[in-house]
């Protein structure tokens, strides 16, 4: 397996890219997703895989640059197993073949040259030039004659490309030219500018959903980008509590109620950063008298928590009225069922006969007051988020 | 709201909706301001300004010159920033320090004048973005002027692109391709059409204006009408006995006519 070096995509990819894959990390104009290529050649380098990057559109000094400004100090080119085809190859290969085929030929024996004299086992592409030049069908003959250089070992290719075309170039990717995996990294002016995130298009090699996540950059990493994740369930069943033990940061606003207590009334927050995912927890208020913000709140969620007091069954009737409105949203929940390590807690059938949902919907007994189990709540819920086909 | 604070936006914005916080003693356009609703962009050409006020929000403007002629200073003079806007220049033939030198001579504000080089890049390969200064490794990277291009955007959106000082909010941009013939050069047709179909449409989405300068006499017709269709309007050049005339096509109500014109410390002068 190669690493993309995006823990949280690795994971949904179930562990990286089998070695000898097709892949595209296809880019829409403006994305920005340049990080992707270098952190799966860094991390192929950092593994020992031998590998050769090809950039017709610029100079290996002018890439080491800019790969290390991106990556940061983890990306040391010189060092590695690497081997380069710049735009000065492409230049001279340009100037001592005329005609297309004649170049295609040069490229070739170029690629098939350096692979064998340094047993090359990956090779990133920077596609866009040579696709302009010969064509998607050439272009990959070219590059897949690399196999020939490698002694027959199954060489895996890795491309960016800057696609023009949408969503029909990639099919083409995927049906003709039998493309393993297929990443669209795009960006968009909503909901704020320069808002980017990828999609799984494509994987030959696991059920994974077409899924789409929003990311940041940041530290030289990629970081997948839970935006909003909705913490609720009925009064006094724990929700703050979820959200201060789950986040790394958090905020109540709280009022005194008459019995000393207090009561969320406009929203609990939290930020965490976790197993290399940013999320940022809303945390409802669980009076019915705050229902009219609640599809607000869901609006843009990517989950929902319900906290449920597992002690109190008559609370169930108003769960379930909070899960008909996530359901509403199609939206990614699980359920967490709060004071578990109280007496007289209802079993999970109970509880799920009570909410009306299946099996399909994971239900956590937990206490709320304990980190561990509130994370593995978050767990589940991340990857049904990761995975959730809606 | 406090005394002090203005709120203010245009319509109609497709994005997110902002206020600004603009303390009233640093900024003396507070009415105008919050007077303009649809935000226009003066030209500097009474022939298009007095009509129709300048050019609307979104507004892409093809500039056809011949080589020697005016056409590189027009668009400069176009994409100028007036106080309270912001300007991009995607410089395709002529290093960042150099248009920022043209800018401030045509009396810019450099603080809010942003370049995105990509000539610097081959010769000088470890040379460092700021948020103003951006470079790519060549005119054939397409990917990385994208990057750029969105980057400087959002550094704009964000309050980090003037070293602190506040301009107008959501920002008027007005963006220059200095110019497309260069691009042409190491692309093909059907590749940079594509492109700047992207491009242009995200203008229009910020509500920018963009200036788009190509040499009218370095290419064949199908490539100058593929390029116009992108176009809201074209200004064409041409240059008799050493004297620039202009003609406008596109804007309702503005004459089609030659107008004689010179540039002159990056304002327009129409000739009599």
């Amino acid at each position: 397996m190669i690493s993309t070096g995006v823990n949280g995509l690795d994971e949904m990819l179930g562990r990286g890219i089998p070695q000898g894959s097709r892949v595209l990390y296809s880019l829409e104009p403006g994305a920005n997703g340049q990080l992707f290529m270098i952190s799966t050649l860094s991390c192929a380098l950092a593994r020992g895989h031998s590998c050769m990057v090809i950039f017709p559109n610029t100079t290996v000094d002018a890439y080491r640059n800019d790969a290390a400004r991106m990556y940061g100090a983890h990306l040391d080119l010189t060092s590695g197993p690497v081997t380069f085809l710049d735009a000065i190859d492409r230049e001279r290969i340009g100037k001592s073949a005329g005609s297309a085929e004649a170049r295609a030929r040069e490229w070739k024996a170029r690629i098939q040259k350096l692979c064998h004299d340094h047993k090359v086992t990956v090779i990133f592409v920077y596609f866009d030039l040579l696709y302009e030049e010969f064509g998607l069908e050439t272009a990959m003959e070219i590059l897949e004659s690399a196999q020939e250089g490698a002694g027959g070992m199954k060489v895996t290719i890795i491309l960016e490309h800057l696609n023009l075309e949408g969503a029909p170039l990639l099919e083409r990717f995927i049906r003709d030219l039998s493309f393993d995996f297929v990443l669209a990294i795009r960006s968009s002016f909503r909901p704020f500018p320069n808002f980017n995130y990828f999609t799984l298009v494509h994987t030959s090699w696991g059920p994974v959903p077409v899924r789409s996540l929003p990311f940041i950059i940041a530290e030289g990493r990629v970081i997948p980008y839970i935006p909003r994740i909705v913490v609720t369930g009925p009064a006094n069943s724990g929700k703050s509590t979820f959200v201060m033990n789950a986040a790394d940061e958090g905020h109540s606003i709280d009022r005194q109620e008459s019995d000393g207590g207090s009561t969320t009334v406009a929203l609990d927050f939290g930020w965490l950063r976790w197993k290399d995912f940013d999320i940022t927890l809303y945390g409802t208020p669980g009076h019915t008298r705050f229902d009219p913000l609640m599809p607000p709140y869901l609006r843009h969620a990517m989950g929902a928590i319900v906290v449920i007091d597992a002690t109190k069954p008559e609370m169930l009737p108003r769960a379930r009225h909070i899960i008909s409105m996530i359901e509403k949203r199609r939206i990614a929940y699980a359920i967490a069922a709060n004071k578990n390590d109280m007496p007289g807690v209802m079993s999970a059938g109970e509880i799920r006969e009570g909410l009306g949902i299946g099996e399909d919907i994971p239900v956590f007994p937990i206490s709320a007051t304990k980190k561990a189990d509130v994370h593995s709540v978050l767990e589940s819920l991340v990857a049904s988020i990761t995975q959730f086909s809606n | 709201m406090a005394d002090g604070e203005i709120s203010r936006t245009r319509q109609p914005y497709s994005g997110p909706v902002f206020t600004a916080r603009i303390d009233r003693r640093d900024y003396k356009y507070r009415d105008e301001m919050i007077n303009r609703l649809m935000y226009t962009y003066k030209s500097g050409i009474a022939q298009i300004d007095q009509i129709s006020g300048g050019f609307d929000a979104g507004t892409n403007i093809l500039i056809l010159a011949p080589p020697m002629s005016l056409g590189d200073q027009l668009a400069y003079a176009l994409t100028r920033p007036l106080t309270g806007e912001y300007a991009i220049i995607l410089s395709t033939n002529e290093r960042a320090a150099e248009v920022v030198d043209a800018f401030k001579l045509a009396g810019a504000d450099k603080r809010f004048t942003g370049v995105i080089d990509a000539i610097t890049k081959s010769s000088t390969p470890t040379i460092v973005d700021t948020p103003r200064l951006m470079f790519v490794s060549s005119p054939t990277d397409l990917t990385g002027i994208g990057i750029k291009f969105s980057n400087m955007i959002e550094t704009i959106f964000e309050g980090d692109f003037s070293d602190g000082e506040a301009g107008l909010f959501p920002p008027p941009i007005r963006f220059c391709v200095n110019s497309i013939s260069t691009l042409l050069m190491y692309r093909r047709l059907e590749v940079l059409y594509q492109f700047l179909h992207v491009l242009t449409a995200k203008l229009k989405k910020i509500e920018g204006v963009g200036v788009y300068l190509l040499n009218s006499e370095s290419f064949d017709e199908k490539t100058l009408s593929l390029i116009k269709q992108l176009m809201t309007c074209v200004i064409e050049i041409k240059v008799e006995q050493n004297v620039n005339f202009l003609r406008i096509r596109g804007i309702t109500g503005v004459s089609g006519d030659w107008i004689k014109f010179q540039v002159t410390k990056g304002q327009v002068v129409i000739l009599p």
